[in-house]
């Protein structure tokens, strides 16, 4: 089940700018809708969505949140395996593995691209080191 | 065509006057044509349902596919016409055949015309990912390539780590499939559910690395770097025994599918999609992932190659052998990778030297000190890790000259370049790695066939006048370099080699044959079947002759298949040597055993590396039933392995190849018998071994041919 938008929606088209699938289509000024097939339930419309027209996955109606507010990963280092789960998770490309350890080789990731980060918590919820948390 | 192979709806994309596709829009085809009656009954059903009704269907069939580890679709490209048609996979199909390369074989055994030519518009090349693949279980990111293989005329597949597979799923396909030939060079761009042909003569001509970063930057517009899979040089001048590369070389390199997509004047793929990979119980692969990561990061105690090299020189004198156990794996792999196998597999006469004449008395320790691990390591810049690996046995190591750095180069690689060609001079083997891999050239046949090249130069089969003047002796680097240079370029010398081995000793003649190593066609792997016959047997009776990535006696002791089937023979912690080359009833279970599981584990996306730490450590059966939601124990996952393995020979018999003539050429097998060296006197009885390997399968055991009864029992319908 995907996220939905309902008849509150006023087409201001926030929501089709921040889907980072393109799963959102609509005119302006227009309710916009969601391609079931491509919404990846991330949560950034609803967060987005200045008129409360979102409801996520379960029906419930999401809240907007200011997006200086929106959670960011933090990397436990100690617990990274450096495997690039979280790199691939990463809907934005915003974390990439460009930390080379401080005594080995391996490289570790980093929010290289803050300012596009979404706050889906992809990253923490495909790490099975469970080294990411959002905060 | 098999009930499960028509899809109900399909999107087609427009094309321009140039063939290249600008749009893309959903149309509704027949939904009936060519599908078996039960499936249209139910089609007719599902049609006479409301709207409403069929959306609730539809949203079923998506959660389904979404919660089971495959994304239920694949995406297959017509390049005659430019068309991208998208179609469903019934969910018994992934239960019948995995994902990966299972699902592909059932997929080109039912399209590919009989007997069509590998370099023609029938042939079908595909790009796989594993059924394991972005779950969260742990070194399952393997993306496969599959195709009918122009070097060896049979079912053809090659495996390949670093970052693609995934992304292939992200774009919401398990497979993409190529058909048809361009007349253009094009690449294809695949987005979340949507594809483009786009132009790709300006790319055609360029390396594997230079075509990446291109691409990179022409697509990089949404974040999010995209994943490419591409050709080099090597593979548009369709040279019989190029690759495809992703991650500026890493290279998918076996079977000679390089020159497939070369005939198809398909340049790369790019996939920048971002779709979520669902699997059934998230928290329970994590469970095992933890586990299983635990074991791998574990401290690596500080060892030097040298123990290794000495370990090798006591194995290759000993009458006895010790089983070995995946935990030495673990250490190997963490701290150099395959490579750190160098030195201790030239002793104990596991890699094949000076074009299988040799032996560690040719190239022995102060030799292959060229190829110390030790140094190799010293040279790494920075650890690579695959995708969803946490061993990260890969490397970035720093060169000097022309290219600044090239991904560590392998144990094949090192050896095919080295040992093999009597050549110790190590700068090169970064070189010629990186050319190779830039050029999309398999190193491992390369090296071979400069071997068999310099055999005939030394036998006089081949003069200065025929080489262009390259003083083709063992160990000449220089005239190595120039030779593999031309071999890229199809020059001179170069063209006549270009195509592996047995091509250019049919060209060559003069006997020459005798001293062209290969397995139907291709060339066999750096490790040697005189000393463990179990590879001899798998070069031999695989429907892809000549792969080292499928079995040997070595690895049923690393693997410890019957931890998890009981049912399966335990190896003898020690056993005298001399007991591998007798053709045993528990030899052969042994060898149907690791078929059966490769298969499972190439159907998962699995890496060799991580199997090789056993099975009790690995959790490949919990992984694969956590991810999918089915509650199948160990010997029914088998069974679909060797439904696998049964559909690939099958593959091969509907394209007339005769099995018996897959069969390693005599050098290999020891005739005649080596007369020093850890593998002095040793010959394998490789008839025996096929014959009974194919009767245990239930194929005819003088020819090979899967019987009818072996295709009903499998429901692979005769």
């Amino acid at each position: 089940m995907s996220f939905q938008i309902t008849d509150a929606c006023t087409g201001c088209g926030a929501c089709m700018k921040i889907c980072p699938t393109g799963a959102i289509s609509g005119e302006k000024k227009k309710k916009h809708v969601i391609a079931e097939d491509l919404c990846i339930e991330c949560g950034a419309c609803g967060r987005i969505c200045p008129k409360e027209a979102v409801l996520d996955q379960l029906g419930n109606r999401c809240t907007p949140v200011k997006r200086s507010q929106w959670k960011k990963p933090v990397l436990d280092l100690s617990r990274c395996c450096s495997c690039t789960i979280c790199e691939d998770a990463c809907p934005l490309g915003c974390i990439a593995l460009c930390e080379l350890g401080m005594c080995n080789k391996h490289r570790y990731p980093s929010l290289i691209k803050p300012e596009l980060c979404i706050a889906c918590g992809f990253c923490v919820t495909d790490c099975p080191q469970d080294a990411l948390t959002m905060i | 065509m098999g009930k499960f192979s028509k899809p109900a709806s399909s999107v087609k994309l427009d094309t321009d006057p140039y063939g290249y596709i600008t749009k893309s829009k959903k149309i509704k085809k027949d939904p009936f044509r060519g599908i078996g009656r039960d499936t249209l009954i139910s089609n007719l059903f599902k049609t006479s349902y409301s709207k409403w009704e069929s959306n609730i269907c539809k949203k079923n069939e998506q959660e389904a596919a979404m919660e089971r580890g495959y994304m239920g679709r694949i995406l297959m490209v017509d390049l005659t016409k430019g068309e991208c048609i998208e179609e469903k996979i019934p969910d018994e199909l992934y239960e019948y055949y995995l994902s990966g390369t299972g699902l592909a074989a059932k997929i080109l055994y039912d399209r590919i015309p009989a007997r069509a030519d590998p370099l023609g518009p029938d042939n079908i090349l595909g790009f796989v990912s594993g059924l394991l693949t972005g779950t969260g279980s742990m070194m399952t990111g393997r993306w496969m390539v599959v195709g009918k293989s122009p070097l060896t005329g049979t079912w053809g597949d090659a495996n390949c780590g670093g970052s693609f597979s995934p992304a292939i799923k992200r774009c919401g396909y398990d497979g993409i499939f190529f058909h048809g030939i361009s007349k253009k060079p094009v690449y294809l761009y695949v987005g979340n559910r949507t594809a483009e042909l786009r132009d790709a003569s300006l790319l055609w001509g360029k390396d594997a690395v230079e075509t990446e970063e291109i691409l990179i930057q022409q697509n990089d517009e949404h974040g999010k770097k995209p994943k490419i899979v591409c050709i080099g040089q090597s593979g548009e001048k369709i040279s019989l025994i190029s690759g495809i590369s992703n991650d500026r070389g890493r290279m998918a390199a076996r079977s000679g599918l390089g020159a497939v997509m070369g005939s198809k004047k398909l340049k790369a793929v790019v996939c920048a999609g971002n779709l979520r990979i669902g699997a059934a119980d998230r928290d329970q692969v994590h469970h095992l992932s933890r586990k299983f990561n635990e074991f791998i990061m574990q401290p690596t105690p500080n060892i030097s190659a040298k123990v290794l090299l000495w370990a090798g020189k006591i194995l290759g004198m000993l009458p006895i052998a010790f089983a070995m156990d995946g935990s030495a794996t673990r250490i190997i792999m963490r701290k150099w990778g395959t490579v750190g196998v160098n030195q201790m597999s030239v002793e104990m006469g596991d890699t094949p030297i000076k074009n299988w004449m040799g032996s560690p008395r040719d190239w022995g320790s102060k030799k292959s000190a060229s190829v110390n691990p030790d140094h190799i390591v010293k040279r790494e810049r920075e650890k690579y890790h695959c995708y969803a690996c946490p061993v990260g046995c890969g490397g970035i190591c720093a060169t000097t000259g022309k290219y600044k750095e090239t991904h560590k180069p392998e144990y094949e690689t090192c050896l095919a370049l080295s040992g093999f060609c009597m050549n110790d001079d190590t700068e090169s083997i970064y070189y010629l790695n990186e050319i190779l891999n830039r050029a999309g050239m398999d190193t491992i046949s390369a090296g071979a066939t400069v071997a068999f090249a310099i055999e005939c130069f030394e036998r006089g089969v081949l003069t200065k006048d025929d080489t262009n003047g390259l003083e083709l002796r063992w160990g000449n680097t220089e005239a190595i370099k120039d030779l593999l240079e031309k071999m890229i370029a199809r020059e001179g010398i170069g063209d006549v080699l270009a195509d592996g081995t047995k091509k250019a000793a049919e060209k060559i003649g003069k006997g020459s044959m005798e001293w062209a190593v290969h397995a139907g066609g291709q060339e066999p792997a750096m490790h040697d079947g005189r000393n463990d016959p179990g590879f001899a047997l798998h070069y031999s009776v695989e429907p892809t002759p000549g792969r080292h990535t499928i079995g040997s006696f070595q690895y049923y002791e690393l693997f410890q298949l019957w931890s998890k089937i009981p049912s399966l023979p335990r190896v003898k912690p020690i056993s005298t040597k001399n007991s591998r080359y007798r053709v045993t009833d528990e030899q052969i279970i042994q060898a149907a055993a690791l078929s059966r599981f490769i298969n499972v584990v190439n159907g998962s996306g699995m890496c060799l590396m991580g199997v090789s730490m056993g099975i009790s450590r690995i959790p490949v059966f919990e992984w694969l039933n956590a991810v999918t939601g089915w509650s199948k124990d160990p010997e029914e996952y088998m069974l679909i392995g060797e439904r696998i393995q049964t559909i690939k020979q099958a593959f091969n018999i509907k394209h007339g190849i005769e099995p018996r003539d897959m069969k390693i050429s005599d050098r290999a097998l020891g005739l005649p018998k080596l007369q020093e060296g850890p593998n002095k006197g040793r010959s394998v009885d490789i008839d025996l071994f096929m014959s009974k390997y194919w009767d245990y399968f239930g194929w005819d055991p003088q020819t090979g041919k899967p019987t009818h009864e072996t295709m009903n029992r499998l429901n692979l319908g005769a």
